[in-house]
């Protein structure tokens, strides 16, 4: 199945778009959404220690504006936001 | 009362009148004005000014949780609260968050106003690219969302 993953704060350096897709096996949860980015920064940004922290202190939020943890389950065409570590004011 | 909300900065301009127009009220005999704005100094480099990026609907809906929560957990009377962020480029001196509160009493608005600015900078989506006069920037590194539903 088909995700897509829209990029905020630091991730937006991920990708040229402001988003990233994402094709993983069927019944995935967000825990493996985390597990795929980290493989894609590491294949893509091998020397990017960096990119690799964002991801691991990053939550997510589905497309009810709501955070999601590691066990929320996805489907096909399913649309996440990326939420690194904040700091506004 | 509340009012809160992400102004983009290319298209509007977050204002004291109008946060003052918001929270008066002659039941309130306290006002309290946060601003926050853009300082010339970070982590020993010379800041230009800063990009700020939002999830402008959960930034919205966080700010209205917050303004709920303290209603809850703080002793207030007749609370108020305005919350604006900006959004995009902000330079040096500029004003990047103001929060407005009012309440019976000037103790009630010194908590409100803390306990709002403080629970923003650990949960909200927004964040911080700071631009250097060496034309370097660097998105700062923040604090990881916690989900206070849990």
């Amino acid at each position: 199945m088909k995700i897509k993953i829209e990029l905020f704060g630091a991730a937006r350096d991920f990708a040229q778009d402001d988003f990233l897709e994402l094709a993983l096996p069927t019944k995935s949860n967000v825990k493996e959404v985390r597990e795929n980015l980290l493989n894609f920064i590491q294949t893509k940004y091998p020397d990017n220690k960096n990119y690799l922290e964002i991801v691991k202190r990053s939550a997510f939020a589905n497309e009810q504006n709501e955070i999601v943890q590691d066990d929320y389950a996805l489907s096909d065409q399913s649309k996440l936001c990326i939420i690194p570590p904040v700091g506004g004011g | 009362m509340f009012h809160g909300k992400v102004i983009d900065a290319s298209t509007g301009i977050i204002s004291l009148d109008k946060a003052q127009e918001f929270i008066t009220s002659e039941k309130c005999g306290a006002s309290l004005f946060f601003i926050g704005t853009v300082r010339n100094h970070n982590n020993n480099k010379n800041v230009t000014g800063i990009t700020y990026d939002s999830h402008d609907a959960i930034v919205e809906k966080s700010f209205k949780e917050i303004f709920d929560e303290a209603v809850q957990k703080l002793t207030l009377e007749h609370p108020c609260a305005f919350i604006e962020h900006t959004k995009g480029y902000v330079p040096l001196g500029g004003i990047s968050i103001i929060i407005a509160v009012a309440a019976k009493h000037r103790s009630q608005v010194y908590e409100l106003s803390r306990y709002i600015i403080e629970e923003i900078k650990k949960r909200t989506p927004i964040w911080k690219k700071e631009h250097y006069d060496d034309n370097e920037s660097d998105w700062l590194k923040g604090n990881p969302v916690i989900d206070t539903k849990k």
